[in-house]
């Protein structure tokens, strides 16, 4: 009979203790989920406030999230980069810090610190940061895409063009990946090759202005004014204040009016020198020649 | 907010299931609508690989649904194809960019490496295959290593003022404009003798090029360097020596601040779009980037100039100053401004005036570069 009783008592009690432990787990459980799905409304709430341009309610939102979840990369990449937008790079370099601290693969953060690194002038640690990236991530374009630019403002037209390929290859919908891809190759006179990516970077970007300016040089140095002479026209029907068009056309102008004065055509050159005035009314070479030769 | 929440509603279940009901799909004449429902069915079933399939029909029939492409997303998602689902986020970005989920997948997914996506190559045409054999030829010519240090291939002369605009002149009609035409021809020459850098001049003879061409030829010429050579002049005719100036953001004392303030107004980006607030233009960042650099670059051969200069010259030496001068600044290179001598000064102007002076003057000129 106490035997029966014991036994009664301790399934009474393992019931008890089972039933506790799922109260504990149920509740821990919701509480979970609860956070869970909290945390996410907080980060979808702040990636919209972002890409609505609502930069300090972004904040708001993701360092929110940060609290209740500090190893979270994309709400710190997301800080990094809100930071970035305000201007407040050493608050963006410390977020996008702390993402590599977590994960040093996190490719993201890294390339925003290579790019701070840029803002800051500070071209080696910039190069070594984007390198890494291409050790973690061989398919990573941006990365590429730096590397070869740096490459290119140093004058290593080899290692731009290497460079650059890669981030080609690894994503060709970049506009500016071609544009630069083509100022390599016309640094070092590859001219099929140039305007091909030219091209290709306003075929992308109709309004690449800058690739349609060297498009026009590939042109006027084959001797081809027309052609140059339309492309740059081209640009100024894009941006009226294009100050490299301007310079370009009033050069052009200016040395097809040369011509012709030499030809003994006066009537052409002062129609030509009236152009030039006509896109850069100080251009003292046209007004000083207009003078001489205008009846 | 809203699309989500239509989403959250679809997952309940009932609304897909009353919404298939009243359009049932028929086996055929379904339109992209009817696959992207069945897709989203699929997807809210688990049922991914069905998903994919009837999705791909779906953009196929119809390349601008922003919803098909994100549920596309989702389901290569779902079934860990990162490169597949970022390529479908980015099409439904790019046709409808308040997408605030895709647009958060793609920057989700994308924080670590994704495999690269094999795309379909297409047949080369003959422009293509002719520039494929101009790298094969031009590229294996060439020399480089890996080093960050700056390159110059390529040198753009320029011989100051010319034609009608004399510059400065001496007490014994010495003209600026003909001893920087001299000069920047003798050292044409001779860089292009020694075969190592490309050499091209502003100007070849005694005709005026506006200021702003100077630099529009450097830049037609991709050149790596631009030296605009000019003779100096005061009204004190007691002043000598040879300078170099290069540009820079500020002046490095208060003359070449003088001198600077006729043209101060900082060269633009001029891009027809400006960087608004909450923008990060990247190719701004990288032109102010390589605008720093080629200053910076633009004192370290200023320097290199001057003192090869006081070194080979019995010219005194003003040293180096920074200015933002109009003929450097629209330069997309270093560039450096030679004043060698004072044409006021009768000693400066009678060395000018001599051939083995200005021989002299080129070889430090080439030494230096």
């Amino acid at each position: 009979m106490m035997d029966q009783r014991k036994r009664l008592s301790m399934i009474a009690m393992c019931m008890w203790i089972y039933m506790m432990f799922a109260a504990c787990f149920f509740f821990m459980l919701q509480h979970y989920n609860a956070h869970a799905a909290d945390i996410n409304d907080i980060i979808f709430k702040g990636a919209d406030y972002h890409y609505k341009g609502a930069l300090d309610e972004a904040i708001a939102s993701f360092q929110e999230a940060a609290r209740l979840d500090p190893n979270n990369e994309f709400v710190h990449n997301q800080l990094g980069l809100l930071y970035a937008k305000k201007e407040r790079n050493d608050d963006a370099f410390r977020e996008f810090s702390t993402v590599v601290k977590i994960d040093r693969r996190n490719i993201f953060a890294l390339l925003w610190i290579g790019i701070l690194y840029l803002k800051q002038s500070n071209m080696d640690r910039a190069f070594e940061t984007f390198h890494e990236i291409t050790v973690i991530d061989p398919n990573n374009a941006d990365a590429y895409y730096f590397i070869g630019s740096i490459y290119n403002f140093r004058r290593n037209p080899v290692k731009a063009i290497e460079y650059l390929k890669k981030a080609r290859d690894a994503d060709s919908d970049e506009a500016d990946t071609h544009y630069r891809l083509g100022r390599a190759f016309h640094n070092v006179d590859m001219i099929n090759n140039a305007y091909l990516e030219y091209n290709k970077a306003v075929e992308l970007k109709p309004t690449y202005t800058k690739a349609i300016n060297e498009i026009g040089w590939i042109y006027y140095n084959q001797g081809n004014y027309d052609a140059a002479i339309s492309e740059w026209e081209k640009t100024l029907s894009i941006n009226p204040k294009d100050e490299d068009a301007i310079s370009n056309l009033a050069r052009a102008y200016n040395e097809i009016a040369f011509l012709a004065l030499s030809n003994e055509n006066t009537a052409h050159a002062v129609a030509y020198w009236n152009k030039t005035l006509s896109i850069m009314p100080n251009n003292k070479a046209a007004q000083y020649y207009l003078k001489q030769y205008q009846k | 907010m809203e699309r989500r929440k239509f989403l959250q509603i679809l997952g309940k279940g009932f609304f897909v299931s009353s919404f298939s009901g009243v359009f049932p799909t028929a086996a055929f004449g379904k339109t992209a609508f009817d696959y992207a429902l069945e897709g989203q069915n699929f997807l809210q079933n688990g049922a991914y690989h069905k998903a994919i399939e009837v999705l791909l029909k779906a953009v196929e029939m119809d390349s601008e649904s922003d919803w098909a492409y994100g549920l596309l997303g989702r389901s290569y998602r779902a079934l860990h194809k990162e490169a597949e689902a970022v390529d479908a986020f980015r099409k439904a970005v790019r046709l409808n960019p308040e997408d605030v989920y895709s647009r958060m997948m793609i920057e989700m997914i994308t924080q670590k490496p994704v495999p690269r996506l094999q795309k379909e190559t297409e047949p080369l045409t003959p422009l293509e295959i002719k520039a494929r054999k101009e790298e094969a030829d031009i590229l294996a010519s060439l020399e480089s290593d890996e080093e960050l240090t700056y390159k110059v291939k390529r040198v753009v002369i320029d011989a100051g003022h010319g034609g009608f605009d004399s510059g400065a002149v001496g007490r014994n009609g010495l003209k600026e404009k003909d001893v920087t035409l001299d000069l920047a021809r003798m050292l044409h020459q001779k860089i292009e003798n020694e075969g190592k850098i490309k050499p091209f001049l502003t100007r070849t003879d005694d005709y005026y090029v506006p200021l702003s061409d100077r630099t529009t030829i450097a830049n037609q010429f991709q050149a790596d360097l631009f030296i605009s050579i000019h003779v100096n002049a005061s009204k004190n005719r007691s002043a000598q020596g040879s300078e170099t100036y290069y540009c820079s953001e500020t002046a490095s004392n208060r003359e070449a601040a003088r001198v600077a303030s006729l043209e101060n107004s900082v060269l633009k980006y001029d891009e027809p779009i400006k960087a608004k607030e909450g923008y990060i233009d990247i190719e701004e960042i990288l032109f102010r980037f390589e605008q720093r650099l080629n200053w910076k670059e633009s004192g370290v051969f200023a320097s290199t100039f001057q003192k090869r200069i006081e070194e080979k010259l019995p010219l005194k030496s003003r040293g180096v100053n920074a200015a933002n001068f109009f003929v450097l600044r629209r330069a997309r290179m270093p560039s450096i401004l030679l004043e060698i001598g004072f044409i006021s000064n009768s000693d400066d102007e009678f060395r000018l005036g001599q051939r083995t002076f200005r021989q002299r003057i080129v070889d430090s000129v080439a030494w230096g570069l």
